[in-house]
């Protein structure tokens, strides 16, 4: 009875990939009619390829944060050949654009800046932020595996981190920066390693499908090398094997707009995003399409924190996020606050969604000296996305704001940040906060952009992917931004990262225990 | 019924036949002069060298055939009539003297290049970034994501129009040779 089962499913999945195979043959003939003559619609009708153009022990797609820490950790734990697969001309995908906070909790940091913090906390907060539609096994995983990944960064790799932030919806703060404010800092430092260590790094180089043998189990790829982003005719198809296991570290997709709106109709291509133009869907559709299952993929999760007069992720973000709970967000309309400028992600970007117009984040030189790096500053305003008064006045003029009403905000803030206390919206307000009275004062326009994909595929806490039969599938891993139910509804600022690391390791290092096929 | 086959293949070949020449025509259209390494030894200003049968410069302008970027620099220059970005890199350095081989060594197969072969010839992308700290809004040279490691060819396309490739995520309004 067993054995029925599997052959079905083995027969299905086989003739999936023919059908597949056989419409792509014909979408491309009847646009261009060169597939006939490559011999490629041919090779898409086979389960295997004859020949292998290349063969590793693990293969890796993607160069970010998880897909480095897997391949490290692959060669590492013993897998000889490991080669890291990356379709974009140049590495780091979202990691290295990314604003370098990592969240650990019961770190050295914290306990130099005297913050009181616990794995159990940590797993709270992301629980309550995600809605408790996290996969809790998945999100205990990284809030207590965060600690010993940052710590890896620093001592194996090398990485420094300089400040301790906050980032909204958490208890405390937890989130470590990098030294230069950039995740570039850690994903420079994992592909220095790898190549140290010899892995391979290919560039240009985009999954079109992956491959399984009879029993089902994945056992390479169809790529194409050569790939010239966005173009998908560029290139030359190639077959990679992998002996032992691919590890999926390809990101989310938050600038699928196609997949994006299939999932969240209103997320059109009228909203901007924050990632870099590669964070499209196809190597999580690949993997789909060998069996794997997806989860939550309709969560996406805009950022409130961005500027309209600014593309993509911008400067306006590492200005804004550090000011909360330090100075006041209000509605430029009526020139008062409209929610706690504390609350997460979801919260704060549905609020200002719901005003229908940008909202205004604004901070004195004593906040904004304090919490804002220089570089951010100085970028954001030559942009023009934050802007610099001398006076209250001039601030509420510049966004037709009612001054009077705007001016007796600030006043009433003021008497909060004293008391330590909100007691109109609730916000947190930190210690080291003062009053909002020294000038010159800078503020900035928000209005949210597309920002990460909570869905992706099912992984279980070995980082394993599982099918749509329950079971997993087979000589398949997957960390970071592709996978779902890490964070479920919402994920906090700063947990990217620890996300990435901890299951990047886990990935890599399970990858390399797989027994070799062939 | 055989007949009927033949009839639907016979179909078959014409629109496939039909589909070809199209392309082929289309390309022909498009595609920039199909490049011979043999004519490396071709001078950068004999333009119908390569562009065979088709004017590539304006009437009044001055017989190029024996120029190079030197007699160019003579009428454009940086603040009248500029080449930045009007003329492919590659042609740039064909004026200059630096043909195909040079750059992709003696081959019929011509390969993209990595930014070694750039660096070999116009020194360091450190030395590069430092050159250039002083343009606005930012040194396009250096960056917080790569530093100096940016392949040159991610901009500045020898075959193709350059490009600001900043300009994926940033409003830095940079004019790429």
């Amino acid at each position: 009875m067993k054995k029925d089962v599997v052959t079905e499913k083995m027969l299905s999945r086989r003739n999936f990939l023919k059908t597949a195979g056989e419409a792509a043959a014909v979408a491309g003939l009847a646009t261009t009619g060169i597939p006939l003559m490559t011999g490629q619609a041919q090779a898409a009708c086979d389960a295997l390829p004859k020949k292998w153009d290349e063969t590793y022990d693990v293969v890796v797609i993607g160069s970010g944060f998880a897909g480095l820490a897997a391949a490290i950790e692959a060669k590492n734990a013993g897998a000889k050949d490991v080669a890291v697969i990356e379709k974009m001309p140049v590495h780091g995908g979202n990691s290295i654009i990314n604003g370098g906070d990592f969240g650990a909790p019961g770190t050295k940091l914290q306990k130099e800046n005297g913050v009181e913090d616990s794995p159990e906390l940590m797993l709270k907060d992301m629980l309550r932020a995600g809605m408790y539609l996290n996969h809790p096994e998945l999100a205990k995983t990284v809030a207590y595996g965060a600690k010993d990944a940052l710590e890896w960064t620093e001592s194996y790799l090398g990485c420094k981190y300089a400040k301790l932030n906050f980032h909204g919806g958490h208890s405390v703060k937890r989130a470590h920066g990098t030294i230069n404010q950039s995740g570039s800092e850690v994903v420079n430092k994992e592909l220095a390693k790898a190549k140290e260590i010899g892995v391979k790094i290919q560039m240009r180089t985009k999954v079109v499908k992956f491959l399984s043998n009879k029993e089902g189990r994945i056992v390479g790829m169809e790529v194409r090398k050569g790939y010239k982003f966005p173009d998908d005719k560029s290139g030359k198809t190639a077959f990679v094997k992998a002996r032992k296991a691919i590890v999926l570290g390809s990101g989310g997709f938050s600038y699928d707009v196609a997949l994006r709106q299939i999932h969240d109709p209103r997320l059109t291509d009228k909203l901007g995003s924050t990632n870099h133009p590669g964070a499209t869907g196809e190597a999580l559709l690949a993997a789909c399409q060998s069996g794997a299952m997806d989860v939550q993929m309709d969560w996406i999760q805009l950022g409130p924190w961005t500027s309209p007069d600014e593309k993509g992720f911008g400067y306006t973000p590492l200005f804004c996020e550090p000011l909360v709970g330090y100075g006041l967000m209000v509605n430029p309309k009526t020139g008062k606050r409209f929610f706690k400028e504390t609350g997460n992600r979801k919260e704060r970007a549905d609020a200002i969604l719901l005003l229908g117009n940008p909202a205004v984040i604004m901070g004195d030189s004593y906040a904004v000296n304090k919490q804002v790096v220089p570089h951010a500053l100085k970028g954001g305003m030559g942009i023009g996305a934050i802007k610099k008064f001398d006076t209250l006045d001039d601030l509420a003029k510049a966004y037709d704001m009612p001054v009077d009403v705007f001016k007796e905000q600030v006043a009433r803030w003021n008497s909060f940040v004293e008391k330590r206390q909100d007691d109109d919206l609730g916000c947190m307000i930190f210690k080291d906060a003062k009053p909002t009275v020294v000038a010159p004062f800078y503020a900035a326009k928000l209005w949210p952009k597309v920002h990460h994909t909570m869905g992706g595929l099912v992984i279980d806490k070995n980082a394993q992917v599982m099918g749509f039969d329950f079971k997993p599938v087979k000589g398949l891993y997957a960390a970071g931004e592709v996978t779902g139910g890490v964070h479920g509804a919402v994920r906090l600022g700063s947990v990217a990262m620890a996300d990435c690391i901890v299951f990047g390791r886990i990935a890599g290092k399970n990858a390399a225990g797989e027994k070799n096929w062939s | 019924m055989k007949k009927h086959l033949e009839k639907k293949s016979m179909r078959g070949i014409v629109t496939l036949l039909s589909m070809v020449i199209v392309f082929a025509v289309v390309q022909l259209l498009w595609a920039a002069p199909k490049l011979d390494i043999s004519k490396a030894s071709v001078k950068g200003g004999d333009c119908s060298a390569c562009h065979v049968q088709k004017k590539m410069l304006p009437d009044k302008h001055a017989d190029t055939k024996t120029m190079n970027w030197e007699a160019c620099k003579a009428c454009h220059n940086k603040d009248n009539l500029s080449l930045t970005g009007k003329l492919p890199n590659s042609h740039h350095h064909m004026l200059a003297d630096v043909n195909c081989v040079k750059c992709h060594g003696k081959t019929k197969t011509p390969e993209a290049l990595t930014m070694e072969q750039c660096v070999a010839c116009h020194g360091s992308t450190a030395k590069l970034a430092e050159k250039t700290k002083d343009v606005k809004p930012t040194n396009p040279h250096t960056s917080p994501h790569y530093g100096t490691d940016l392949d040159c060819n991610l901009c500045h396309h020898q075959h193709a129009k350059s490009e600001n490739y900043c300009a994926q995520c940033h409003k830095f309004d940079f004019k790429t040779p």
